[in-house]
């Protein structure tokens, strides 16, 4: 499956599209994430736990979104966009999105 | 470039675990960390207690034992209550603590040891006590206590388990499980602490006199338990064992021992100076 | 009281409104499932998209921004199951499948807008997710999510 975040993949052109395909999930952080990210912002800098479980959940939102692609028989989501969004206090949404499209 | 109208899975966005399933599995891994949580600050607040120095803890509360006995009109026994007191600390060399004895004006035959090392007698246990050897227990009992430190235990206990149980079940919203499972608790582990009181005035006593004579009969003024609170199922919400358990056990414990439980009782100072000392 | 009873009561009948808003609940939720699906089909043939250029051959004769949203909320057994999954971490299902509800409901609220205009396609779409009342309830947790869903629509010359 190929991805983009652009009109077209590059070098290829659009033979055919099927519509907006979406993937998401809505993660929750655990309270022994919450309290080292607490110490962690006295000092400022990278939170290493936030960063893995926000990337994690965006690889399985984007898979979800690949898996809506696969099945309307598409070979490539072009104009992918990505959004997070707090959802509640402590959880938050990994969404991605684009148009299914097939390319040659 | 054309357009072929297809419908992508509908089912990809959504996880496919039970929410029953789910929620049961969370439910019981709450339940569980709840109670890794509590035995946890349990044993946190009583390794906090055992590295509290009795001289702080006289700081701290000291206050309290000023506005906890108010002394009334001086007790005829009050002194050899004091003596009794002092003679059987002495049997317990390592005894931190500066032991006081406070009486207080109270009908009901009572005694109490509070943090910092004051014990309080009520002016109803002075006047009903028979036998010097009576009053030695309960004054040994107080001592018990204090050598367990289990006023304290009970407050560090008490703090913990109210922390650990609200955390777990005020999510839920229900505040009444917290309160009454720590009650509970806090009442099982007050009947460990009394026994454990018990066995370690009756050393005192037998330390003191030769015998354990007498030590018993303190239990005989207490209110009755059992014609107050039923039976044994309720025993449970009963801060002390029931009189007739802890006298049993107190028999057992002193035979486990080989102390002699006859011997000669000890007659204290009459009430009234021109009365002959009360003998049993 | 007695205390077993207040016990019995302060857990059973949270328990008792637990079983009975998940039955609610996912019956309301299955059937909107099902809405969705068939308006998903009905409405299939009109093109909507993320791109933003016009596919080659189209003959555009208007257009015009459209939107549809979608606000919904937990019902107290997901919300229940939710404020569990914040301690442990993990996929929150329950919010999982009202988002995915939302996001359906607002797409297809936008294209049945704009089919009703007179418009034929949406490209350029865009779709945002917002918390919405987030002091709703005293422990902050959400009254409720917003999914708004937006697009240029395509008045089609043939």
């Amino acid at each position: 499956m190929l991805l983009s975040t652009t009109e077209t993949v590059p070098g290829k052109t659009i033979r055919e599209f099927y519509g907006v395909v979406t993937g998401s999930t809505v993660r929750a952080k655990h309270i022994g994430k919450d309290i080292m990210a607490g110490l962690k912002n006295i000092v400022g800098g990278e939170l290493k736990g936030y960063t893995e479980l926000l990337q994690e959940a965006r690889q399985e939102a984007l898979e979800r979104m690949v898996a809506q692609a696969q099945s309307v028989g598409a070979n490539a989501v072009v104009n992918v966009r990505f959004s997070t969004s707090n959802i509640t206090q402590g959880a938050a949404e990994l969404f991605a999105y684009g148009t299914a499209v097939r390319v040659e | 470039m054309s357009f072929d109208p297809r419908l992508p899975r509908d089912d990809v966005n959504v996880s496919k675990t039970h929410p029953l399933a789910e929620a049961w599995w969370l439910v019981v891994g709450a339940a569980a960390a709840g109670l890794v949580l509590t035995v946890v600050a349990l044993a946190l607040s009583d390794a906090a207690v055992r590295w509290l120095p009795p001289s702080l803890e006289a700081r701290l509360f000291g206050g309290l034992v000023e506005a906890g006995a108010a002394e009334p009109p001086d007790h005829a026994r009050a002194a050899a209550a004091r003596d009794v007191l002092a003679r059987l600390s002495s049997h317990w060399p390592e005894n931190p603590y500066e032991l006081q004895l406070s009486v207080l004006d109270s009908d009901t035959p009572n005694a109490f040891a509070l943090p910092g090392g004051s014990v309080v007698v009520t002016r109803g246990l002075l006047d009903q006590a028979e036998s010097e050897n009576e009053l030695a227990f309960v004054l040994g009992h107080e001592i018990g206590h204090f050598a367990g430190r289990h006023h304290l235990q009970a407050i560090g206990r008490a703090l913990a388990l109210s922390l650990t149980l609200s955390a777990v079940f005020g999510s839920v919203g229900a505040d009444a499980v917290p309160r009454l499972t720590s009650d509970l608790a806090s009442k099982g582990y007050a009947r460990r602490q009394e026994r454990a009181a018990d066995r370690f005035g009756l050393g005192l006593v037998e330390r003191e006199y030769g015998h354990v004579a007498g030590a018993d009969r303190f239990f005989a003024r207490l209110p009755d338990a059992k014609a107050r609170f039923g039976d044994r199922a309720v025993a449970w919400f009963v801060t002390h064992p029931v009189t007739e358990q802890r006298i049993a056990a107190l028999h057992r414990f002193a035979q486990e021992r080989g102390w002699r439980e006859s011997g000669p009782l000890t007659p204290l100072a009459p009430l009234d100076p021109r009365a002959p000392a009360a003998v049993p | 009281m007695d205390p077993w009873v207040e016990i019995g009561l302060q857990l059973g009948v949270p328990l008792l409104v637990l079983l009975a808003t998940y039955g609610i609940g996912s019956a309301v939720e299955r059937r909107h499932f099902r809405l969705l699906r068939m308006r998903e089909i009905r409405s299939r043939s009109m093109p909507v998209a993320t791109i933003l250029e016009v596919p080659p051959g189209w003959e555009v004769t208007g257009s015009a921004l459209v939107t549809g949203s979608c606000v919904v909320s937990l019902d107290y057994f997901k919300r229940f199951v939710a404020g569990l999954r914040l301690l442990f971490g993990g996929r929150l299902a329950s919010y999982e499948t009202l988002l995915d509800r939302a996001r359906r409901e607002a797409l297809l609220r936008m294209k049945e807008r704009a089919h009703e205009a007179g418009y034929r396609a949406i490209i350029g779409v865009r779709l945002e997710t917002s918390q919405i009342a987030p002091n709703g309830r005293r422990d902050g947790r959400t009254a409720g999510v917003e999914v708004l869903a937006s697009g240029t629509a395509l008045r089609l010359g043939r």
